[in-house]
């Protein structure tokens, strides 16, 4: 019974923790029409490089919350060799994790 | 340090590890000059690689408590990967892991004991020849199917048992010692192959264990259906000549959060198949809600004794076994897991309950700005 309490209270409170999560996730602030629109030369790439990151990264592990750019470039290159991507793959996939 | 399990309640907990090995004292001074060299020849490397790339260190810290059969055992691991690139072309990767693992003595009783176990997954060195062509030398995870190399890392893997035909095409020691070529030998629009090759020589020393083999692995992935199906193989070349083959399916729907895994291998020694499920609820709400956080998780595997040899880490007996479990994907790369299985075989049927809380981590090894 004890067993089962801990359990309940555990479950209780990862829930209640990815629920907060969830609302500081809704209150990030959108990047501004401006901004967006200043960056849509490199956009198409992004949303390439996204769109391979799901493809090719995807198939293993959930991408990671955030990677800054001098990170991201060691993380994809060994990405690279882990699962097989191309160059074009790893250029595009950077471009969307550290744009 | 005392073991108060049978060997075959250890084996059952962390099958197919490289913590199996056997080391040789008359090894123990050349590991010490191997260990001393990789040292310093690693802070060379970092220290080339900080000039225009950044070394990372990454990897998952992970807390499980389980249940075998009415055994409750705790176990901590920690297990970091260091990358350094090198100019353009070069890269060093290594992975670790170190486990505790605490039980109590007579299972359900008794004092508990704790054992250590401590193995260098990886260490190897990769040169990317062309965008199709990768060189890997030195000691790497034997690419034999899609598990040893992509689902066991901790902060990936949905069940913390590997699945009992791990030990098929893996052998010795799951990783090995050569040279390896890999990449992707045709990228078309609409599909693509994918390809590794090696060759691995025997090694006795501690930690860099391996058998002499050969083999591969080919994998053709559809981009359109998210569809990847592959085949390996391996040739054991020392004393026994063992072929093993294996073949592998990934499959995720465009239009559902499903993810579906699943494996066959054949040895001399056995086979088996697991299938493996994953349904992330991130269609309600969105993937950053309470409820799209969670994932159901489930695997039903079977293997199936052949004729075994002397080395082999698979089951006894033809054994069979169920699980189903719960992801709950919370911020910070943070992950809660629960399982409940169910094995059976010839030697006894019982239940696995398992609770895990795992953290994948990534920070750079040197410091500097965020660009």
């Amino acid at each position: 019974m004890k067993k089962f309490l801990f359990a309940c209270a555990l479950v209780s409170a990862l829930l209640a923790a990815g629920f907060t999560g969830a609302q500081q996730n809704s209150k990030t602030p959108q990047p501004s029409a401006k901004s967006q629109a200043a960056t849509s030369t490199s956009s198409t790439e992004s949303d390439e490089g996204e769109k391979r990151f799901e493809l090719q990264c995807g198939r293993c592990h959930v991408p990671p919350e955030s990677l800054s750019p001098r990170e991201a470039r060691a993380v994809v290159r060994q990405m690279r060799v882990r699962a097989n991507l191309t160059a074009e793959d790893e250029r595009l996939i950077l471009k969307y994790l550290a744009p | 340090m005392q073991i108060g399990r049978t060997p075959q309640v250890v084996s059952f907990l962390r099958p197919a590890t490289r913590n199996q090995r056997s080391g040789h004292k008359s090894s123990r001074q050349i590991l010490r000059r191997i260990a001393l060299a990789t040292l310093l020849f690693l802070t060379a490397a970092v220290a080339a690689s900080a000039q225009s790339n950044t070394p990372i260190i990454s990897g998952g810290i992970q807390y499980e408590n389980a249940t075998v059969g009415g055994a409750t055992s705790f176990a901590p691991a920690i297990s970091p990967v260091v990358t350094i690139p090198i100019g353009d072309r070069w890269l060093i990767e290594s992975r670790a892991t170190f486990e505790e693992l605490i039980f109590r003595e007579d299972g359900t009783t008794g004092p508990y004991h704790a054992v250590t176990f401590s193995s260098i997954d990886y260490l190897q060195l990769d040169y990317l020849i062309n965008s199709h062509v990768t060189l890997v030398v030195g000691d790497f995870l034997t690419p034999f199917n899609i598990y040893n190399e992509r689902i066991a890392p901790i902060w990936i893997h949905n069940f913390n048992d590997a699945p009992l035909i791990a030990g098929i095409g893996t052998r010795t020691t799951s990783s090995s010692e050569g040279a390896q070529l890999r990449g992707v030998a045709v990228d078309h629009k609409n599909w693509q192959l994918n390809y590794s090759a090696y060759f691995s020589t025997l090694v006795n020393a501690h930690q860099f264990g391996s058998g002499r083999t050969a083999g591969g692995r080919v994998g053709v992935f559809v981009p359109r259906h998210r569809l990847e199906v592959g085949f390996s193989y391996q040739r054991f070349l020392q004393d026994l000549h063992l072929n093993s083959i294996g073949t592998y399916v990934v499959w995720q729907p465009q239009s559902t959060p499903l993810e579906v895994r699943a494996e066959y291998a054949h040895s001399r020694g056995g086979q088996g198949y697991w299938l493996e499920g994953a349904y992330r609820l991130s269609q309600f709400r969105g993937p950053d809600s309470w409820i799209g956080r969670l994932q159901p998780i489930a695997r039903v595997q079977q293997f199936y004794i052949g004729t075994p040899s002397p080395g082999d880490a698979n089951p006894t007996v033809d054994t069979q076994r169920v699980d189903f479990g719960l992801n709950y994907y919370l911020p910070h790369n943070i992950r809660a897991n629960a399982s409940y299985g169910r094995q059976f075989s010839s030697l006894g049927n019982f239940n696995v309950w398992e609770l895990q809380l795992s953290y994948r981590f990534l920070f750079p090894l040197l410091p500097g700005g965020s660009k």
